[in-house]
């Protein structure tokens, strides 16, 4: 294994991931906004403390983090294994040699077909990471992906 | 179509069946009837008599309508009274079969007989219970099939009933492995049982009084030194007690022995156990053991296996209490593996320690400040921070791995110490993580990843040096890929002489 030259995911996967962090910072800003009606009759609050906090937290999770989340995501592929990297506060590097893919995934739901992207799962028989996802590969890649894996796949041992 | 099922369970069955769940019908629900109506002992009595009769007469019926049979390519198992199902399990399919006798099976001369297909699932071929030579016509059967249809299982078959004993336990051996398992747990069972008679004891349990008077009663001085050394001894003695008790009760006749690709391990006193661990699905051997049996020599030998039958989080037990080299005996029986070489495996960065403070510290201090708060003399705990150090110093010295052409070696642990023998063909994945406070201090740690590993025993090489640990990880590959494609391409080996 050499490290290999890794590929970033498609743009599609970082609007997905602000489009998600703005549905979590929407969802808490209308709590914040009814909060804000109850809370003012039980303690003195100055008015759009809560607002303001939820307002930052929306920004954050749709603006700030999903660029670096989206960066930390890589993948490479040679002959024999697949290596993907993510994670921004612990940062994780993983190897699947491909010749024990048990099967292999590639599935897309309804927001990431709005985005015009899909992952691919790799199944193998180990069970701490008996799956390895990929999110947000355009569907041409994910399918030569699946089919040069494919290739590589043994039988496996009785 | 009945076709081949033409056998039925051994009838004393339905007598085992009958015993085994009449003590729940047949007095739970009259007694909860005599206690709840007023027709007393005599209507509970008529009560139990009949749903005795009914309960025999399903227990029949269900008997009748279970058939098995040994076809030509398969076995095949027909049950259900009203929904009738048909289950075929193909010879080429079948590990093997496994064969466990309960005490109260042992008295009616019955075995429960597994049929093993590796797919996980339980009960999928279990025949609950046929005569003891019924069990072993079984599975001569299914064995000169696999023979017949797998010529890969052929040859090694032909030696089938010689088989070669790896390892076994004397009853010496068995007792000292027992006080080894010393346990306080069963002085907390023996309360509950206590509990359970109270009333026919002349004193209540839970009255400390009665207690001390007791000891008063036996011991001239109270509370000195040796009342609370006898009290302590006593509670020694029932641990130590408990364990080998409970240790012959399950070890008693351990027996691991070799028959063609398989391992076939007995074992039990009442409770009589076979099992087979098939060589060909080893993942990986584990080799445990704990400063005190280590000083004398003593560790236990296990494997993990894939899919097939399994105890303790995919670890099959090959030899508990083992000498080192009854351990090498087992385990040059199934390569690759072997215990590390004399060069002795390496340590994980000296920052580990660092590391590892950094994580406990934040905790522990939180812990100090918030005992302060009530205790005047908490601040005094902080003098035993430096132990956290010597603790992580500790661990870290029994922390090790080492790589060979072949195999992985990963050992952890002080008290419980654990040894990972793990061939590079069965890595299934490799995991190298950082999280924030190991990025500072440029350690990393490497989760390597094995078929049928469960979450709380798997191997990992904790807070290597970084660029040790990307050494690591790219040997492991590259090793890996010699041993699968050969040092040059074309010539690729498969599974089977890589592990078989």
């Amino acid at each position: 294994m050499e490290n290999l030259p890794l590929t970033p995911m498609d743009r599609g996967l970082l609007r997905l991931m602000q489009l998600r962090g703005a549905m979590a910072g929407g969802f808490l800003l209308a709590a914040a906004a009814v909060g804000e009606a109850f809370v003012e009759r039980l303690v003195d609050l100055p008015f759009g403390l809560l607002l303001g906090a939820a307002l930052l937290i929306l920004l954050y999770l749709a603006l700030l983090a999903p660029p670096r989340r989206y960066r930390a995501w890589g993948y490479g592929m040679d002959a024999e294994e697949l290596q993907v990297r993510r994670g921004v506060w612990v940062r994780v590097h993983t190897v699947v040699p491909l010749d024990h893919v048990q099967h292999i995934d590639v599935s897309q739901g309804p927001l990431e077909r709005a985005f015009g992207i899909c992952s691919l799962v790799l199944h193998t028989a180990g069970t701490l990471h008996s799956q390895i996802v990929l999110p947000g590969l355009a569907r041409a890649t994910a399918e030569r992906i699946r089919d040069e894996i494919r290739g590589r796949i043994r039988e496996e041992p009785a | 179509m009945t076709e081949g099922a033409d056998r039925h369970l051994h009838p004393a069955t339905i007598a085992l069946r009958f015993i085994k769940e009449a003590p729940q019908t047949l007095v739970a629900l009259p007694a909860a009837l005599a206690f709840s109506s007023r027709s007393g002992l005599s209507g509970a009595l008529y009560l139990a008599a009949g749903l005795g009769v009914v309960l025999l007469a399903v227990k029949w019926l269900v008997w009748r309508r279970f058939r098995y049979g040994v076809g030509a390519a398969e076995i095949v198992i027909e049950s259900g009274v009203l929904h009738r199902n048909r289950r075929s399990i193909p010879f080429d399919r079948i590990q093997d079969v496994d064969i466990e006798r309960t005490f109260l099976a042992r008295l009616f001369g019955l075995a429960k007989v597994r049929i093993e297909t590796g797919a996980g699932g339980k009960d999928e071929g279990l025949l609950d219970s046929v005569s003891l030579a019924e069990a072993h016509r079984l599975r001569e059967a299914v064995r000169a099939r696999r023979a017949g249809t797998d010529p890969a299982a052929g040859a090694q078959a032909v030696e089938g009933p010689a088989a070669q004993i790896l390892f076994a336990m004397d009853p010496p051996r068995l007792i000292l492995f027992g006080l080894f398992n010393f346990s306080l747990v069963y002085i907390a069972g023996l309360f509950a049982i206590l509990q359970t008679f109270d009333r026919f004891l002349p004193f209540d349990i839970y009255d400390p009084a009665r207690w001390v008077g007791l000891v008063d009663e036996y011991l001239p001085a109270r509370w000195t030194f040796g009342a609370i050394a006898a009290v302590l001894f006593v509670a020694a003695a029932l641990g130590a007690i408990a364990g080998v008790l409970r240790t012959v009760a399950r070890d008693y006749g351990f027996r691991l022995s070799l028959e063609g690709d398989r391992l076939r391990r007995e074992q039990g006193l009442l409770t009589r156990k076979e099992a087979v661990i098939s060589r060909r699905r080893v993942q990986l051997a584990q080799v445990s053991g704990g400063p005190v049996r280590g000083l004398f020599g003593w560790s236990g030998l296990s494997f993990q296996t894939l899919g097939a039958g399994t105890d303790r989080g995919g670890h099959q037990s090959a030899a508990p209490f083992a000498t080192r080299s009854e351990i090498e005996t087992v385990l040059a029986q199934v390569s690759p593996l072997r215990l590390p070489p004399p060069p002795e495996l390496m340590r994980v960065s000296r920052r580990h320690i660092l590391r590892s403070v950094a994580g406990t510290l934040v905790p522990a201090l939180a812990a100090i400040l918030a005992l302060s708060y009530w205790l005047p003399f908490a601040p005094a705990l902080l003098a035993l921070l430096p132990l956290l150090a010597a603790a992580a110093a500790l661990e870290r010295r029994f922390h090790r791995y080492g790589l060979t052409e072949d195999l992985l070696f990963v050992s952890r642990g002080v008290w419980r110490r654990r040894l990972w023998l793990i061939p590079l063909g069965n890595v299934q994945s490799l995991s190298l993580s950082r999280g924030p406070i190991q990025r500072r201090l440029g350690l990393a740690s490497l989760a390597i990843d094995t078929a049928g590993a469960s979450m709380i025993n798997a191997p990992r090489i904790v807070d290597l040096r970084g660029e040790a640990a990307e050494v690591l990880m790219g040997e492991i590959t590259a090793r890996r890929s010699v041993l699968r494609y050969g040092p040059s391409p074309g010539s690729v080996p498969t599974q089977d002489e890589l592990v078989g």
